[in-house]
């Protein structure tokens, strides 16, 4: 039996029994090519999940809906390693409790699906996994080419592309780590970040965007597919996280154990003051 | 007597509007992005795309447009009023659902009181629209009633040759016939063949959506919490769109001088009704998807006689979640009656 | 231009409750007073901003036979507001307006007026309260009733001693239980309880009713009760507003711009929206 099938009549179970009240997974889209976020609430709709090499959307970011878990019950959900290292984060932030996610677990390698075992985000042990789970090659290669970059040419390339942004906040809507209920843009006593789309404007939200996701980020890369005006967002966020790593010896989302690594201290830190 | 213009004369054409006080923008390719720029020359064109990924919303209604600039202390205000730059400007490529958004947007910034943000930038642009040689899934004029050689909104309409030549001119108002009168001596008589335009298929009946709309019953139908589950309320698909006019007004400086700006706003956006005592009339992202398609299929054509919606397929195209207004209109139009 | 505000002068600021304040203001410019007197009518509202902050929206608490000022009463609430609390006299504001459409009040000419309004929606219905008693002879009987939380709540407390005395109107005055202190003389009971015992009748009579959302739903079912149809009484529909003028499609109740098509409604009127989006 194909994955696609395995996993649907796993979900049609999950939802007969009654153990979960909604599955997370992926539709046909409006295209071919395309793939969309489906909920299945009955076992029929859960007939139309698709799965696939082109199932990339990271669906974590529907669990901090607002209200979702709010009823105690259970949440299944398909989700690649970055999803669930996106869990694991949440976990750690108290955002999600870890006996209400149960977790369809796959993986795509060379456009090949396949399952990974677990149901439970403890069944997960994918920190190998994450350690070595390094960008897509042209995003690394593009990574590099930019760290050789002087600072006036690196100031100018992202000068072009945060010139481009709208503030559509298509990137932190997508993120499931953009879960505050009241994002700083939004508060206007005092207005830290300015809401206008100009040039300075865009600056301040991308970097405070990015500081905010520095050691949070779960590298699933969502902000980057879903901006429209192509800023590649990835690679701020992978060289924030990289910081993060080389500095202190630390990847986001290995288990749901871990500490926030910038909203903790430990007694044999460095530092003599929590800033 | 029909003209034509050649593509190899349109250098010198973009000379001689440049001389005449026009700046020329067109569809190009800058930065990863597709919007209109300013060209010298055709070869800066990049007039092969379906549409270009921004709209030229943008360069008549900015994302962010300063109003006022003030200078204040307790017992004084010394203010000045912005006014857009005087800037005549040709648009060279604009493809028919975004020369017809403009059209659709006029009467609502000219309601009553008159935006000369707006309208000043209008009355000195010129458009020149290209009739569409192709079309993608996306693309969805025809269901709204328009198609891929409407001249909405256009002052000359250009219709592709079918050996990539040039173009077929029509010209639709007096201020394309203005501005052709500049090149004249480089068109050409004669007819052409032109290129056959994309088959775009109707996508929904936007008649039947429309009396389900208009009814009232189902304004609080369970069918806009089931269609917009997964719209995470981002303003990609307002703010790519070429008739939302939304916005904000902001103060923006430090204790004593500043700039009031009008910026884009989404009514996808959850704070976008938010009273200060904290009452939210539309506090979910079903009741904000329903306004969204209410006001563009409704409340709109009810005051202007119009859709607001130009039937470019932006929003589908650029969703981050694959929604837009095409698939909420299809699931209205086959709903069982 | 269109945005552009007109500059206020701050003439006085009175404290009318806990975090309710009213402005006088004058106008700076001679010909915006112009404009000013020649377009204002009751019921009308505008965006009274500062520089820097921002603008808010709120009526014209002042009538339309006073023209010489505007005035405003506001709560504190959020940023704009909490900077106009803390003006003072000689201070400049910014003031734009006057929009949206107004009180029909030569249609309530010869009959009975009912106004009734809570706590801090006292204001709109004043200005349509003083621009009658300015012109007292075209009405006939003119009833207030106003409740609200607190004593100390109550706003515009001069001039209802002033509507007290007058032998010319009814007023009902009435505190929340609990609200009373302990020389309160007046009713004590939530406003639609106290109407339906003062049991005005809705023979020719007006009513004008402006209130909180929930007290609006209570009030309206007391006068439907007392027998008043839903097309003599008006009221006022508020929502978060930026540009004032029906451009920004923010404060629409279904198809309504409250800006344009508003912010005066009648009961009837209101009852049509959808009330989902309300």
């Amino acid at each position: 039996m194909g994955i696609q099938e395995q996993y649907r009549s796993e979900a049609a179970a999950l939802l007969s029994s009654g153990e979960v009240k909604l599955i997370i997974g992926f539709g046909a889209g409006s295209t071919a090519d395309r793939r969309r976020p489906l909920f299945a609430r009955t076992p029929d709709e859960a007939q139309k999940f698709v799965l696939d090499a082109a199932c990339i959307a990271n669906l974590s970011t529907y669990l901090v809906t607002e209200g979702l878990l709010s009823d105690g019950k259970k949440v299944a959900v398909f989700l690649k390693p970055d999803g669930i290292r996106s869990v694991n984060i949440l976990i750690s932030e108290a955002q999600l409790k870890p006996e209400q996610v149960v977790i369809l677990g796959y993986a795509i390698d060379n456009a090949e699906v396949t399952p990974l075992e677990g149901r439970k985000i403890s069944d997960f042990s994918i920190s190998e996994q994450i350690r070595s789970l390094t960008p897509p090659p042209h995003i690394l290669q593009e990574a590099e080419r930019i760290e050789e970059m002087s600072a006036t040419e690196r100031f100018e390339f992202w000068k072009e592309h945060f010139a481009k942004c709208i503030k559509c906040y298509a990137c932190r809507q997508v993120c499931p780590m953009c879960y505050c209920r009241r994002c700083i843009v939004d508060v206007n006593q005092p207005q830290w970040i300015s809401t206008s789309s100009h040039t300075l404007g865009n600056f301040e939200w991308n970097l405070v965007r990015a500081f905010h996701l520095a050691g949070r980020c779960a590298a699933c890369g969502a902000c980057d597919r879903a901006c429209p005006v192509n800023i590649p967002l990835r690679l701020v966020n992978y060289r924030m996280g990289k910081e993060v790593s080389d500095a202190f010896d630390y990847c986001a989302g290995e288990n749901s154990n871990q500490k926030p690594v910038l909203a903790s201290f430990k007694q044999d830190d460095p530092e003599t003051f929590i800033l | 007597m029909t003209r034509i213009l050649l593509r190899n004369k349109l250098d010198e054409c973009i000379a001689a509007w440049q001389k005449a006080g026009f700046s020329v923008l067109a569809p190009v390719r800058r930065h990863e992005m597709s919007s209109f720029g300013e060209v010298q020359k055709v070869a800066d064109m990049a007039l092969d795309l379906v549409l270009t990924e921004r709209t030229i919303k943008d360069k008549f209604f900015p994302q962010t447009e300063p109003l006022i600039k003030y200078k204040i202390s307790k017992q004084q205000i010394d203010s000045e009023t912005m006014t857009p730059p005087d800037q005549k400007r040709v648009f060279f490529g604009v493809r028919p659902c975004d020369a017809s958004g403009l059209a659709i947007d006029d009467p609502l910034f000219g309601w009553d009181y008159k935006d000369d943000y707006w309208f000043r930038r209008r009355d000195n642009s010129v458009i020149v629209t290209i009739a569409c040689a192709k079309a993608d899934d996306f693309c969805m004029c025809t269901s709204v009633k328009l198609s891929p050689e409407s001249t909405k909104g256009a002052d000359v309409m250009l219709r592709p040759l079918l050996e990539g030549s040039g173009w077929q001119i029509e010209v639709c108002t007096e201020r394309g016939k203005a501005l052709l009168e500049i090149v004249s001596s480089l068109l050409l008589e004669g007819n052409g063949h032109t290129f056959p335009l994309p088959q775009v298929a109707e996508k929904f009946d936007v008649e039947k959506v429309m009396e389900w709309l208009a009814s009232k019953e189902n304004f609080e139908s369970q069918f806009w919490k089931d269609i917009s589950l997964r719209c995470v309320g981002c303003g990609s698909c307002t703010f790519l769109c070429p008739t939302c006019h939304c916005f904000d007004i902001q103060d923006e400086g430090d204790t004593y001088q500043g700039i009031r700006r009008k910026n884009w706003d989404s009514c996808s956006f959850a704070n976008f009704t938010m009273h200060t005592s904290g009452h939210n009339p539309r506090n979910t992202q079903s009741t904000r998807w329903r306004q969204r398609i209410m006001h563009k299929f409704n409340y709109y054509r009810g005051k202007f006689g119009v859709n607001s919606c130009s039937g470019c397929g932006r929003c589908t195209r650029q969703c981050p979640v694959d929604m837009g207004i095409t698939e909420t209109l299809q699931a209205i139009s086959n709903l069982p009656r | 231009m269109i945005y552009s505000p007109f500059p206020m002068r701050v003439v006085s600021k009175r404290q009318e409750a806990p975090g309710v304040n009213t402005l006088k203001l004058e106008f700076v410019k001679q010909e915006d007073h112009e404009f000013f007197k020649q377009n204002y009518k009751t019921g009308m509202f505008g965006l009274y901003g500062i520089f820097g902050e921002g603008e808010s929206t709120f009526c014209v608490a002042s009538p339309e036979t006073r023209k010489e000022y505007i005035e405003c009463t506001f709560r504190q609430s959020g940023r704009v507001t909490s900077t106009l609390a803390s003006v003072d006299a000689g201070d400049i504001v910014t003031f734009r307006g006057p929009y949206g459409n107004r009180f029909p009040i030569e249609q309530f000419e010869g009959k009975n007026l009912l106004f009734i309004a809570g706590g801090i929606a006292l204001p709109p219905t004043r200005s349509v309260i003083w621009s009658c008693l300015d012109q007292r002879e075209k009405y006939r009987d003119v009833t207030i009733v106003y409740g609200a939380r607190t004593v100390a709540d109550l706003v515009y407390k001069n001039e209802l001693d002033e509507w007290k005395k007058r032998d010319d109107v009814r007023l009902v005055l009435t505190v929340d239980p609990g609200g009373e202190t302990p020389d309160w003389q007046d009713h004590v009971g939530f406003v639609p309880t106290v109407l339906e015992q003062a049991a005005p009748s809705p023979e020719n009579t007006i009513a004008v009713l402006c209130g909180p959302p929930i007290m609006i739903k209570f009030t309206l079912t007391a006068l439907q009760k007392l027998g008043f149809t839903a097309e003599n009484v008006y009221t006022t529909l508020e929502n978060r507003m930026k540009c004032g003028v029906g451009k920004c499609g923010r404060c629409n109740v279904g198809s309504v711009y409250i800006c344009k098509e508003g912010p005066v409604f009648t009961a009837a009127e209101v009852q049509a929206m959808p009330q989902a989006d309300l």
